[in-house]
This record gives structure tokens, C-alpha cells and sequence, in this order.
């Protein structure tokens, strides 16, 4: 089971992006509508509506079910990062409406679930997550925002360079080991 | 959006296709007039059926409407499985609409019909149910088409007919009765126990042709019906009791369906159809069978029936393990709530009040997620078969339904009349688009809170149709889903989700078009049916229309196809900050360089000076995602045109975050594309993408012998004052002078006619080379010609500077505006390099400094931050603009100029060498090789010595004696100088002449230069006007290296009294013949003694030649050879002299007119008298005394110059006669009495020890005032002397001018030696200190004198 995080910058720019494979197996949630797919054209058009669509990644899932770790091949990390970016359009509009820095679920999209953290110079944390797990979520939210103040903290970064900070990087490694 | 209508399970579909040789504007028009019936009164329904098919028919006064819709085209052969499960979703009925001319007959339209309708429906079919062909008379051929024949199964309406649509509407009417008589046949068939187990028998069950149903089916003639075939009648128990139950079901109010519910299960219908089954063994639910009768009730527009028997079928299926039937079951529920409450609040407009706790929807919502869930839980069939891709597609349409339900109740602003008629007729009702035009996010936001429907909600609902179950679908259903998707996201305006949506549909498309094009490789032939019916959708559905058109776009040679294409991609890539169209089209070429000559050339400047400052701004987007978006752009654009733009666009607006491998990736592609198209014969050229690669323009200076010098004409006329020029060398007081910088900026001066250069630096940002086609100058004011530069590479990030040379035609102001840039295959485009002015640059620094301060925070976020949008946003601070017009780099042309050259010099490698005074001549031979003649020249000389001088005269800390020495040198000794004693002013073409030179050894100067400027002044062939005031001249430089030997030095000047001098000393010390000059000396006291030592320093001996040249003497000349490493003392008599007092007092000379010269030394009075008196009397003896030097072994000479000589007060008293002449003289009475001046020799007296004497003292005043004087003796040794009276402050008394009074003192010596007396006399009145004069003798007192 995996988890992307991206932090976005306020023009929709991503400072620093984290893949996650969590050691906790997914539930098997395929629909019966999802098998079977057939391979109805060979064209290169046809895979990016595969990858789009979400297809090649439930159909991977199924080679791999007895493995825990599934592979995001670089088509994938396309979609994925699609799914990320089209999900603003409801982080925007709810977070407009309300003032909650949390937006639990507030979209989703395929198998993917998305949470989001707007902190208040409107940097947004946008989480991918197949599972529910909300309080884990949250906290690992809450470690992500602190470490982020404390790069912002450096009088030489701005809202828009991304962070290529080790010790940033280890760390939300560390706190998304904990809680996702 | 028609197939996603919500209440499509109610609509009875009706295909509408041209037969026969129809204009397709005439089947337009009939189409259209058909489609105005979107519904049809129940009470207009003929009902004349009488047995089984009249199960579904209306009763003669209900008040409920049939809806009709009007597809497009009929459904896929694949989706056949779904015909009992789903029957809304055919075609049931068919209208052919025909042109009946005089040439075409009905019959043969007839035929054609029934042709087409084979074609399209295969035999052995359920559906269509019925069919009709209407056949629309031409106007000019009315009457001949032989209307009166009636052949069944066509109609034909004659033109003459004047409400065509009245008769239209009877002849729907007509066609729908038909259908619900074979919806009723239909259900016959079902309601049989073979029928039913047919229906149980599979997911998706379907009819088995007629042939294979059992013998009593078979003649219902179900797969085939025709309006033609007269049904045959069979009296059945069950037609009778469908009548009733019609009969009664629309009776009465509610306890009357039950009750005929009641009645009709226990007695009539499916408890008789359970009998069969049970006859037959099978143990089939009924479940299907009910569902099946609900839907047709609910296209018979009966809600009622269809309600109650859904009920029937929720109650066996809850049971059951149906769930595909049961979700259909529920969606067909819903379908009938919104029917109801569409005919319930129709008549009164107003909304619905909901003032209920849930919303009034809110039942139907959760209705259709129940449905959504049972399909996504449905087991899935076990053999790959078309049931998967079935499935899917109900599963979607069934969440479209449910978005649908959301997506019109949040459109029409709530829960009402109006949102019932979008969600019944969506074409019908524009309000949608209406309402959600403005796409503002306080509008949407508004319709939210109005209507209760978040748009979160309706997105989250409509993504549930996303996922890979899209794979399962058709590749039109799939087209449909997503497009339907892609519109509401874009209504909702989620615009990020939209673009998502729409990268699925452009690659649903690219894959139908290449698969297409397999196809067609395969197979030449034309896919009528597909291109037919895509040419045929008239729904504003661009999507599918696309879809269609590109399949045969090599033979239709249809370019919308592309077009659209295209305009889906730049909009998905637009969401993702990504312009395409970065990089336009050039008009044509000769329509473009016009444009941008005429155009403002502001604008342009500004831009350019903006784009600087936009490049401090941060980007926008995801680069990740764009460079993925544009790559999929440039594998999608068909159109090479279309490739190119892309990627430059790309390569222009993102090569920040663009790799290397992509950039090279795109430059080659976007070269293949423009070689492609080249080759195909198109030339349109793209504009110039590369950003702005010019970094500066420059004028190379000129080669200073020919750059062109204004002078003002008045230096013609006035005589130059060299003095000024020279001294004044920094003559500005002020440490900073403000004027001076303000002033006009110094003019490129170019020549008319001669060849200029211009440095051009180029800049390659990216990192591939990057080729430019041409580059040339963009020029205004005077003609000027250049040839472009052609085919350049510049390399990989780097600067890169060219030169491109060019000629003025003709004099007057030139302006370079900047460069014409073309990259291969583009078009050209103007670059602007203003010169910015200071006040430019202040401005410009400022808006950078605004923008950076912007660039940490954020304003605007997410999709109103795009790049191309934030020019029309405010930034929190107010950017200054840019007002003044740019300056561009300006050049004024001179007329033409005569050219000089140096033609030989007699120097060699143009070095002199020379002695300290020395003087040689340098001779420069110069030729005009120019064709104009040279009426004017000028000479002005620099040396390094110069440099120094002016500058320590400038800083003002010499004193005054130094300033005049200094001043001096600059002006009398010049290094160079040069006499016009051939009076050369004029130089003809071709004409050489010789200029010398003269050059003079000074120390110190090492180097010099000799400027020759010339001009053609009068140009009497071109008279102008207005006399010009200026004219230019040329300067010619001769560098000059000057060694200058330092051999000779003087120092140690003297002025001895010649009174002291001791001849015995002299001879052996003076080098020269001093002794022979001493004769002349008649009296000692009238002169002095000129001595200076002259050291040979260098390797060669020098004679020394010091002259006196004094008025009232002969000129008298001493020499002496000086060997080298030696000195020699050079002694001259000099007579003294005295200078008037008038001329004493006059202060020290300044040679310059220099100001603000205050006298920085605390002198006092009497010390300045002293220093002007030491200064002038100086400059009397220099004049006096001169010397020369010759080389002893050579004929080398020059002057030796003695004014680094000070004079001492000793030495002036020495040099000046003085005011009162004191002769002393010794006087010893003769044995005779008479008195006798005692013997002198060798300037001594010579006296006896104790012998009486006098001395008398005369006292004379040479002055012209009278004046009173004391006298004092001294005697020394004073104790071996005796005299008489006092021997200090003897008064004299007052002597007149040219009076000599004596005064006798007795004295006696006694003892022998050496003794010498000393008198001084006092002026009266005068300070203690000051003698007037002073004179003394020695006298030798020998015992034998």
C-alpha cells in the first residue's frame, strides 16, 4: 500500500513530493467491474488511457496480491501526480469555504483517496492514500507543517524554491513511517 | 449529454435518417421540425388496439405525456444483451424522411427505406418496433409525384399542406401507438413460461429470433414488425385482462391500484404466467418479468403501473441474487419519482418548497447509490463475454444518472419545475448553459448555496464512473462517458479535472484514428455507416463529431477534425500551465515587417523591459506534468504546423524545467516538423520563438585616425591661446560638478560613406546550438546598407557576439532600433534595444525590485496565478511605468572627410633620442588619400611631462615660486612645438607633405605624441542654407617614444662679492679661464662673482659654455670641458645691478589665467618683499647669464638650463648694488705732510705697526631720495688697534642723492698681522637690524711696511 505526499507551492508548483509504501497490506478493494480488462488496442494512446483510467494499476495490483509492496512505474507516477493536481480543484473550493487547515477525504479519484492540509501562506500538503486512516493522517500532517515551518524558517528560501533538504527529507520519511 | 438525459429510462427513442436523394439542408429542416415533439399528450395516443397490444396503451383521458428523444443513431449490434433489460435504450422507433421529386418516386423511397432500415437493423431483432417513412414533397415538382397513390408504410405529405407540423404530430402519435401496441406483444411473448425462462435464462437475457421461439411466438412476428403488416388477431385472455387493468389502474386514487393490483395477482397476469412456469418446471423468479413490465409502463408514460410493479419486483429481488436487475429496478424507481413530481408541479412554476429536513432529492440520491452499489457488487460473469462491457456501461449510466440528478438541480438553482425539465428534455432547456457561463467562483458558488448541492458533491458523484472499468466500454460509449464527465467538471468549473477528463478523450480519439487508419490500410473501403452517422449527429456533441470526422480524414480531407483536436489539447494544456500557442503563426511575410515598422515602438519596448522583469517572476504549474502534457501534444498534433508550435512554444516558455535530452528532443522535432512541411510545399512560417537573444548592440568605435571630431567653426576664426589649452589642463573647480554629467551625451559620430561596425551579442539560453537564419539591422533615419548576417549557430548557453558592418548613405541622424531576427523556416521578427536613459534604468531597477518583492508572496493562487493571466492582475504594490519613449542607440553622419596618412617619418620605430636641452627635428611626411582636398590642419602635441605638471598645478599646493616655475616649463619649454614656416594649409588629393617638428630633451619626458587634425572647412560645392556651426575634423596621431640622457647638472650657484674673492684662491680652483675675464673688473665693489658647478654624469665629456650678456658690458663667454663622471666649477663675473623698486614690488607673475589663487603661505609683509625681490632678481640674472653645452668629440649642443638655480639673500646682497657706497680708504701722512692712500696691493693694504693713520669713510647715496644715515666700525682684532672717538653710530647726517660725505677716523695698530675693519652705515628710521651697506678692507701690518 503506498502514499504520495506533494507539497505544493501556491502556484501549484511542488517543492517536495514523498512516495510511501506502508507495510500494512491493502485491503483488496477491486470491484468485479475493474477485472477482466480486456487489451483492446495496442496504440501508445491506449496506454495513457490505461494509466489514466486507472487500469494498469489495478491490473498490476492483481499480479501482485501475495506482495505487499506494489511497484509505481514511471507511467503511474504520471497519473498519480495528475490525480494530485486535479484534486486541487476541490481543495480550492473547500478550502475557501471553510477554515478547517485539515481537509479530511476531500477528494477522490480511481482508488485514491486524497487528504489535504492547507497551512496559512497556502501551501498545500496533498496525501494519496488508498485506506482509511485518519488520525494517522492527521498527525502525520501536523509533522510534515512543523518541519516545513522550520525550512521556512531559513531567511534564504522562498515559498517557491523546492526543498532539497536531507534532514527534511529523513524526517518526513521517519514521521510517515510512523503514522501512515 | 442526451444518452446521459436522467430520465432516459422514460424516453421512447425515435431515429430519424434521410432516404433517398435528400438535400441534407431539406433533411435538416424536416428533422428538425420532427424533433420540436419532445412529448406526446397520452390522450393524443390512438388507441384502437384490441387484444394483447393493448396492454400499454393510454386510456382515452389520462393526462400523462410519452417523451420521445431522438438519438442519433440506433445503438451498437454489441449492446443487443441489453434489449429486455433495458428497452429505452433502442431505437424503437424508425422515421425515414425522404425528397419526393419527380424523379423519385415513392415507391422507390419506399424501397431504399425499407433497404436502410435492413441495413441498419439486422433480421431477427427485437427492435426497432415501428417504423414509418415520411415522404416530403418538393415544392417545384408538387403535384407531379403521383401523391395520390398511397403505398403502405409511407407517408407523404405534399407541400401544398399548410400545418405540416400538426400532421407530423398525429403521424408521431400514430407511430408511438404502434410501439406501445408492440410493447404489449413484446411483454406477450415474456409473460409466457418459455418467455420467462428465456428472461431468467442469462445477466443479460435477449429473445431468440423468431425461428428458434416456439411455434406459438413465432407468429406474433416480433422481430420484424412494420407499420405495413396488419397484425393478426388473436383474441387472448390476457389482452382483455391488460385492459382492465389499464382501465382500472387510472380509475381512481390510490386504494383503487392496490386494489386492482390485488385483483389482478390473484387472479389475472403473472400468477398465470407462475402457473406455466411451474407447468414447465423452471423455478424462475418473476422478478425480471415485473421489472420488464415496469419499464414499459414507464415508456407508456403510465408512473403509476410502473411504480407498483417495480414494488413487485423490489419485493422478489430482495431475496434474490439478482442485483444488476434490482439496481435497475431502483434506477427505473427514481425515474418515475421525477416523472411524478415533473407532472405535479409542471402547471405551477414555482420551485418546490423543500422545507423538509432531508432534501426533496434526497430519497432519489440514495435510491440511485443503493442501484450504483448493487451493479459495482455485481458477480462478475464468468466467460469474457460482451456482459462485462454491458455492465459497465449500465454501472456508468447509472452514476451519470445520479451526477445528472445533482449536476440539474445545482444548475437550475434548486429542487423544481425547471430542474425537472432539464433533467425530462435536457435539450429542450438552454438554462443550464445559462446559468453556468459565468464561470466566476462566486457564481458557482452562489447556484451551491441556492440550489443546496455542493459542487464537491456532484464531482465526488461523478467520479465514481472513473476508473478502469472505462477499458470495458465501446469506444463511442467510452467517447460519451468521459465527454459527459469532461462538461460537467467544466460547468463546475473544476478545471484541473476537466483537463484530466480531457487527456483521456484526445487519446480515446488518437486511438480511434490510428486504429481507423490500420483499418483503412487494410481495407480501402469506406465506413458509411460510421462516417454517416457522425456526419449526422447534430448535437453539438464536438467530441463524437471529431471522433467520426477523423477517422476518414485522408480522404475527406476535413482539417475540423485536426482543429479540434487541437483546440482539446491547448485547453487541457492551458489547466496546466502550459500555453501551446506560446509561438503563433506569422502572417504573411511582407504583411509582417510593414506591420512592425509601422507599428508603436513602445509597446515593444515596454514588452522587451517587461520580459526582463517577468523573468524574475516564479513559475507556474507542475513541471513534471507539463513536460509529460507536451510531450502526449506533440505524439497527438497530426498537423507538422501544429508539432512545430508545440514544441517551441514549449521549448520558449519552459526551458527552465525542461532537461536537456527534452530540449534537444523538441528543437529536433520541431525541425523535423518545419522540414516536413517545407517539403510538402506549405511555407507558412512561425513567428520567433527563441526569446529575446539579443543582449546588446554596440557601435565599435572607430579607428581614431578616422572618427570624426566636432568643432565649434569659431576656432577658426578666434586665435587659439594655446597658453589656456595647456595650463588649463584640469581647470574645473568644482570636485563634482553636477552640469557636466547632464550635459548632452557625446554623439556616436559616424562618417558618410565609410564602413562601420556593429558588435551584436547573441545569447543561447538553451542547450542544444541553436541556429538563426539571419540577423540584420533595424534601422530609421538615414539610409543605411548592411548586408544580414546568414546562417549562425550559436553554442549551447553561451553569449556570442557578431559584427556586422554597414555604410551610411547619406548624412544625418542614424538610429539603430535593435535587430530583425529569423530562425530557420520562421518569420522574421524585430528585437528593440533601447539605450536606457538613467532615469529608464531607475525605473526598471524599481519595477524588478516591486516584482521580486511580489515574487515571496502570493496574491492570487492556484489556476488565477497562471503566467498569462497575472499581467491583468494587481500587484500590492503599483509598478511604475515606463512613460517616456525608449532611446535607441543614435548615430549622427557626417559628411564625408579627407583621410591623412602618415606617408614616412624620419624617426625609426618612431624613438628619439636626445641630451637634456637638446633640440632635433622630427619630419613626418604625409599624404591625403582621400578625394577631397584638406584646407585646414592643425597641430597639438602631448607629452608626458605635461601630464604631471597640469596635474600639480591643479592641486594648488605649490607655492607661488613654484607655480611660476612649473608654469614656465609647460609654456617656454615645450617638448614638441612646431613653426608652420612653410605656411602648409592646404593638401590636395594624392598631395604629400613635410611637416617638422621641432622636439626638445626635457627630463622626464619619455614618451610624446604629435596630433595633426585636418579638415575640409570650405566646401564650397555644397552650399547650405543655414551655415553650419560646426565642422569636424580628423586627427592623426604620431606616437613619439623620447629617451632624454640627463648628463649634465648644475647645482651650488654662487654670487660672491668680488671684493672678497681671493684671486690667489681662485686660480687654482676655477676650471675655466675665469682669470682672463678679471681684468676687466676695473672695481671690485661694482661686481660679483658668478659661480655654479656643473657635474658630467654621463659617459661622454661636455664643454660648458656660460655667457654673460649685461648690458653695459661686453659679452663675455667662459667654457670648460667637463669629463665625464667629473665637475667642474664654471666662475663668471657678473656686475651687479640694481632693479627699480617699482618693478621689485610687483608680485610674482602667474603665467595662467587661472582664478581662486589664494596665497596659502603666512608671509608677512616684509618676507614677501624679500621673496619678490629674491624672484625678480632672479629672473634679471637668468637673463643675464646663459649656458650651452656641445658635445666635445661631436657637434651635438643644446642649452643647459639653470633655473633649477635658487637665489639666497647672501647672494642677492651680492648681486644688488647697494643704496649707500661706503669707500674705505686708509690715509697715512706722507713725511711731507701730505696725505697718502697707504700702498694696496692684492686687494690689501700694507701698513706699518704703530704708525698713524686714517681711515677715511666715505659714505655715498646712490639712491634717488635723500637720506640719513649712522655709521659703525668694527676693527677686528679690535684690542691690537687704537683710534679715536666713538666707532659706532658716527652720525653722517642727511645726504641729498648723489652726495658723498666722508668721515675721518685716526687709528694706529699695534702690533703686526692681519687685521680688518668693517664699516656699516644705518639709515635713519629704519629697523635696528637693516644695514644700508656694508664695506670692509683687510690690512696686512708688517714690521718692514
Amino acid at each position: 500500500m503506498s502514499h504520495h505526499l506533494f507539497l505544493l507551492s501556491p502556484s501549484d508548483t511542488p517543492i517536495y513530493s514523498l512516495t510511501h509504501y506502508s507495510t500494512k497490506l491493502p485491503q483488496p478493494t477491486s470491484s468485479s467491474l475493474s477485472s477482466n480488462l480486456p487489451t483492446w488496442s495496442t496504440s501508445a494512446f491506449a496506454g495513457t488511457l490505461t494509466a489514466l483510467s486507472g487500469a494498469s494499476s489495478a491490473t498490476q495490483s492483481h499480479h501482485v496480491q501475495g506482495g505487499a509492496v506494489r511497484m509505481g512505474g514511471g507511467q503511474d507516477r504520471h497519473v498519480i501526480q495528475m490525480i494530485a493536481n486535479a484534486s486541487l480543484d476541490v481543495i480550492e473550493d473547500v478550502m475557501r469555504k471553510e477554515s478547517a487547515m485539515y481537509l479530511k477525504s476531500v477528494d477522490k479519484f480511481n482508488e485514491w483517496t486524497v487528504s489535504a492540509f492547507v497551512t496559512p501562506g497556502n501551501m498545500k500538503f496533498i496525501l494519496l492514500h488508498e485506506t482509511k486512516n485518519d488520525d494517522g493522517i492527521r498527525s502525520f500532517f501536523h509533522d510534515v507543517w512543523e518541519l516545513y515551518l522550520k525550512t521556512m524558517l531559513n531567511p534564504f528560501h522562498t515559498a517557491h524554491s523546492p526543498i532539497r533538504s536531507i534532514v527534511f527529507d529523513t524526517r518526513v520519511r521517519a514521521s510517515a513511517k510512523k503514522y501512515l | 449529454m442526451n444518452s446521459h438525459a436522467f430520465a432516459a429510462l422514460a424516453h421512447i427513442p425515435i431515429l430519424v435518417f434521410p432516404v433517398g436523394p435528400i438535400p441534407r439542408a431539406a433533411f435538416e429542416k424536416y428533422a428538425a421540425e420532427i424533433r420540436t415533439f419532445d412529448s406526446i399528450r397520452l390522450g393524443d395516443i390512438p388507441a384502437g388496439m384490441k387484444d394483447e397490444r393493448a396492454r400499454f396503451m393510454p386510456n382515452p383521458l389520462s393526462s400523462g405525456y410519452l417523451y420521445l428523444s431522438y438519438p442519433s443513431h440506433p445503438p451498437p449490434p454489441r449492446h443487443m444483451s441489453l434489449s429486455l433489460f433495458r428497452p429505452s435504450h433502442f431505437t424503437l422507433g424508425i422515421i425515414g424522411v425522404a425528397a419526393c421529386s419527380s424523379s423519385y418516386s415513392l415507391a422507390s423511397a419506399l424501397e431504399q427505406f425499407e433497404n436502410t432500415v435492413l441495413d441498419i437493423f439486422p433480421e431477427g431483432s427485437t427492435f426497432p418496433l415501428a417504423k414509418v417513412c415520411l415522404a416530403f414533397e418538393d415544392e417545384e415538382s408538387a403535384g407531379s409525384t403521383g401523391l395520390g397513390d398511397t403505398l403502405p408504410g409511407i407517408v407523404s405529405i405534399p407541400s401544398v399542406m399548410g400545418n405540416k407540423k400538426l400532421y407530423i404530430g398525429t403521424l408521431l402519435a400514430d407511430l408511438c401507438s404502434h410501439i406501445l401496441a408492440e410493447l404489449g406483444r413484446v411483454y406477450h411473448v415474456l409473460e409466457s413460461p418459455i418467455g420467462n425462462e428465456y428472461l431468467n435464462s442469462a445477466l443479460f437475457p435477449t429473445l431468440p429470433s423468431p425461428s428458434e421461439m416456439p411455434l406459438s411466438l413465432s407468429s406474433g412476428n416480433l422481430g420484424y414488425p412494420s407499420y405495413s403488416s396488419q397484425p393478426e388477431l388473436e383474441s387472448s385472455g390476457l389482452a382483455t385482462s391488460g385492459i382492465q387493468i389499464k382501465r382500472s389502474s387510472t380509475a381512481g386514487p390510490g386504494i383503487s391500484h392496490t386494489a386492482s393490483l390485488i385483483q389482478r395477482q390473484t387472479t389475472l397476469g403473472p400468477p398465470a404466467v407462475r402457473k406455466r412456469i411451474s407447468a414447465i418446471g423452471a423455478v424462475s423468479s418473476h422478478g425480471r418479468l415485473y421489472k420488464v413490465l415496469g419499464d414499459f409502463f414507464l415508456l407508456a408514460g403510465r408512473t403509476e403501473d410502473a411504480s407498483l410493479w417495480y414494488a413487485e419486483a423490489i419485493v422478489l429481488f430482495k431475496t434474490g441474487q439478482d442485483p444488476v436487475w434490482h439496481g435497475s429496478v431502483l434506477e427505473g424507481m427514481a425515474t418515475v419519482f421525477v416523472l411524478d413530481a415533473w407532472s405535479a408541479g409542471q402547471g405551477l412554476q414555482s420551485s418546490v418548497s423543500n422545507n423538509g429536513i432531508k432534501e426533496p432529492w434526497a430519497d432519489i440520491y440514495d435510491q440511485l447509490s443503493q442501484s450504483i452499489a448493487l451493479y459495482q457488487k455485481a458477480p462478475a460473469p464468468s466467460e469474457p463475454s460482451q456482459d462485462h462491457s454491458l455492465l459497465a456501461l449500465t454501472y456508468c449510466t447509472a452514476v451519470m444518472r445520479q451526477t445528472s440528478l445533482l449536476f440539474c438541480t445545482w444548475s437550475t438553482k434548486g429542487w423544481g419545475a425547471l430542474a425537472f425539465a432539464s433533467m425530462l428534455q435536457p435539450a429542450s432547456t438552454s438554462y443550464t448553459q445559462k446559468t453556468t457561463s459565468d464561470n466566476s467562483w462566486t457564481n458557482l458558488e452562489r447556484i451551491s448555496i441556492v440550489s443546496g448541492v455542493s459542487r464537491s458533491q456532484i464531482a465526488n458523484t461523478v467520479s465514481q464512473a472513473h476508473g478502469p472499468w472505462l477499458l470495458h466500454l465501446g469506444p463511442h460509449e467510452r467517447l460519451n462517458i468521459l465527454q459527459s464527465m469532461a462538461t460537467i467538471y467544466s460547468s463546475l468549473g473544476y478545471k484541473r479535472k476537466e483537463a484530466f477528463i480531457l487527456r483521456e478523450v484526445i487519446s480515446c480519439i488518437m486511438d480511434l484514428i490510428v486504429c481507423g487508419r490500420e483499418e483503412n490500410d487494410l481495407s480501402r473501403k469506406s465506413d458509411v455507416g460510421s462516417a454517416n452517422t457522425g456526419n449526422r449527429s447534430e448535437n453539438g456533441d464536438e467530441v463524437s463529431a471529431v471522433g467520426k470526422g477523423a477517422v476518414g480524414v485522408r480522404q475527406n480531407e476535413i482539417l475540423e477534425g485536426n482543429q479540434s483536436i487541437l483546440k482539446l489539447l491547448v485547453r487541457a494544456c492551458k489547466v496546466l500551465g502550459v500555453d501551446l500557442e506560446a509561438v503563433g503563426v506569422a502572417t504573411a511575410t511582407d504583411g509582417n515587417s510593414s506591420e512592425a515598422g509601422g507599428r508603436d515602438s513602445n509597446g515593444f519596448a515596454v514588452e522587451d523591459l517587461e520580459g526582463l522583469a517577468d523573468a524574475a517572476r516564479e513559475s507556474f504549474g507542475w513541471p513534471e506534468l507539463q513536460v509529460g502534457v507536451i510531450r502526449e501534444a506533440i505524439a497527438t498534433a497530426l498537423d507538422p504546423l501544429a508539432v512545430a508550435r508545440i514544441s517551441l512554444s514549449a521549448l520558449r516558455t519552459m526551458h527552465s524545467v525542461l532537461a536537456s535530452s527534452d530540449q534537444y528532443h523538441l528543437y529536433q522535432t520541431a525541425g523535423r516538423a518545419l522540414a516536413a512541411m517545407r517539403r510538402r510545399g506549405e511555407a507558412p512560417a512561425v513567428e520567433y520563438w527563441a526569446g529575446n537573444p539579443i543582449m546588446s548592440l554596440a557601435l565599435s568605435p572607430l579607428a581614431l585616425h578616422r572618427l570624426p571630431i566636432e568643432n565649434p567653426f569659431s576656432i577658426l576664426t578666434a586665435k587659439s591661446s594655446a597658453t589656456n589649452s595647456l595650463l588649463s589642463g584640469i581647470i574645473d573647480p568644482f570636485l563634482y560638478n553636477p552640469r557636466k554629467s547632464s550635459g548632452p551625451q557625446s554623439k556616436n559620430l559616424i562618417v558618410q560613406d565609410e564602413p562601420i561596425e556593429l558588435t551584436i551579442t547573441l545569447r543561447n539560453p538553451y542547450v542544444f546550438d541553436l541556429e538563426i537564419q539571419s540577423i540584420s539591422l533595424s534601422t530609421t533615419g538615414v539610409e543605411f546598407e548592411s548586408s544580414p548576417v546568414s546562417a549562425l549557430v550559436i553554442p549551447p548557453n553561451t553569449l556570442y557576439s557578431i559584427t556586422i558592418i554597414g555604410t551610411a548613405k547619406t548624412r544625418g541622424t542614424l538610429v539603430f532600433r535593435g535587430c530583425i531576427v529569423q530562425a530557420p523556416w520562421g518569420a522574421p521578427r524585430e528585437f528593440l534595444l533601447p539605450v536606457p536613459t538613467d532615469a529608464d534604468q531607475n525605473l526598471f531597477a524599481r519595477r524588478q525590485s516591486a516584482v521580486r518583492c511580489e515574487s515571496g508572496r502570493t496574491k492570487y493562487w492556484g489556476l488565477d496565478s497562471l503566467p498569462w493571466e497575472k499581467d491583468g492582475r494587481r500587484l500590492s504594490t503599483l509598478l511604475p511605468s515606463l512613460k517616456n519613449p525608449p532611446q535607441f542607440l543614435q548615430c549622427v553622419v557626417v559628411p564625408e572627410q579627407p583621410l591623412l596618412r602618415i606617408r614616412w617619418t624620419s624617426l625609426t620605430h618612431g624613438a628619439v633620442m636626445l641630451y637634456n636641452g637638446e633640440e632635433s627635428t622630427i619630419r613626418l611626411t604625409l599624404e591625403n588619400i582621400s578625394a577631397l582636398p584638406i584646407d585646414f590642419i592643425r597641430l597639438s602635441f602631448e607629452d608626458s611631462t605635461i601630464g604631471p605638471a597640469q596635474e600639480a598645478l591643479s592641486e594648488g599646493e605649490l607655492s607661488v615660486f613654484e607655480t611660476y616655475e612649473t608654469e614656465y616649463d609647460l609654456l617656454h619649454r615645450k617638448a614638441f612645438s612646431w613653426r608652420n614656416e612653410k605656411e602648409i594649409t592646404n593638401i590636395l588629393p594624392n598631395q604629400k607633405v613635410v611637416l617638422s617638428v621641432t622636439c626638445v630633451g626635457k627630463v622626464g619626458c619619455a614618451y610624446g605624441t604629435v596630433h595633426i587634425s585636418y579638415s575640409q572647412v570650405n566646401r564650397g560645392h555644397e552650399e547650405q542654407v543655414p551655415v553650419p556651426e560646426v565642422f569636424y575634423t580628423r586627427q592623426l596621431s604620431y606616437p613619439v617614444t623620447v629617451t632624454v640622457y640627463h648628463m649634465l647638472e648644475c647645482h651650488d650657484m654662487r654670487l660672491m662679492p668680488m671684493i672678497d674673492v681671493d684671486y690667489d684662491d681662485i686660480s687654482p680652483r676655477a676650471s675655466n679661464s675665469v682669470i682672463h675675464l678679471l681684468p676687466e673688473v676695473d672695481d671690485p665693489k661694482e661686481w660679483c662673482l658668478f659661480a655654479i658647478d656643473v657635474r658630467n654624469t654621463y659617459g661622454l665629456p661636455f664643454e660648458v659654455t656660460f655667457e654673460r650678456e649685461q648690458a653695459g658690458t661686453e659679452i663675455a663667454a667662459v667654457s670648460s670641458t667637463v669629463p665625464p663622471g667629473s665637475m667642474s666649477r664654471i666662475m663668471l663675473p657678473v656686475k651687479k645691478f640694481r632693479l627699480s623698486d617699482d618693478q621689485i614690488s610687483q608680485p610674482i607673475p602667474t603665467l595662467s589665467d587661472r582664478q581662486f589663487v589664494v596665497g596659502k603661505s603666512k608671509l608677512s609683509i616684509e618676507e614677501e618683499q624679500a621673496q619678490r625681490e629674491l624672484f625678480w632678481y632672479r629672473e634679471e640674472l637668468l637673463k643675464i647669464v646663459s649656458a650651452r653645452w656641445k658635445e666635445t668629440n661631436g657637434d651635438r649642443h643644446g642649452d643647459l638650463s639653470l633655473r633649477q638655480q635658487r637665489l639666497t639673500l647672501p647672494m642677492l646682497k651680492a648681486l644688488r648694488t647697494d643704496v649707500v657706497q661706503i669707500d674705505l680708504t686708509l690715509i697715512v701722512d706722507n713725511p711731507d705732510g701730505s696725505p697718502q692712500e697707504l700702498d694696496y696691493s692684492r686687494g690689501k693694504y700694507i701698513a706699518s705697526p704703530n704708525e698713524m693713520l686714517y681711515l677715511r669713510v666715505e659714505v655715498a647715496n646712490s639712491s634717488l631720495l635723500p637720506l640719513a644715515m649712522t655709521l659703525d666700525l668694527i676693527f677686528d682684532p679690535a684690542e691690537q688697534v687704537l683710534s679715536e672717538g666713538v666707532l659706532s653710530s658716527i652720525a653722517i647726517g642727511k645726504v641729498k642723492p648723489d652726495e658723498t660725505k666722508a668721515v675721518e677716523v685716526p687709528l694706529c695698530f699695534l702690533c703686526t698681522g692681519r687685521f680688518e675693519i668693517g664699516a656699516e652705515v644705518r639709515i635713519m628710521g629704519t629697523s635696528k637690524g637693516s644695514r644700508a651697506s656694508a664695506s670692509r678692507i683687510c690690512i696686512s701690518v708688517r714690521e718692514d711696511g
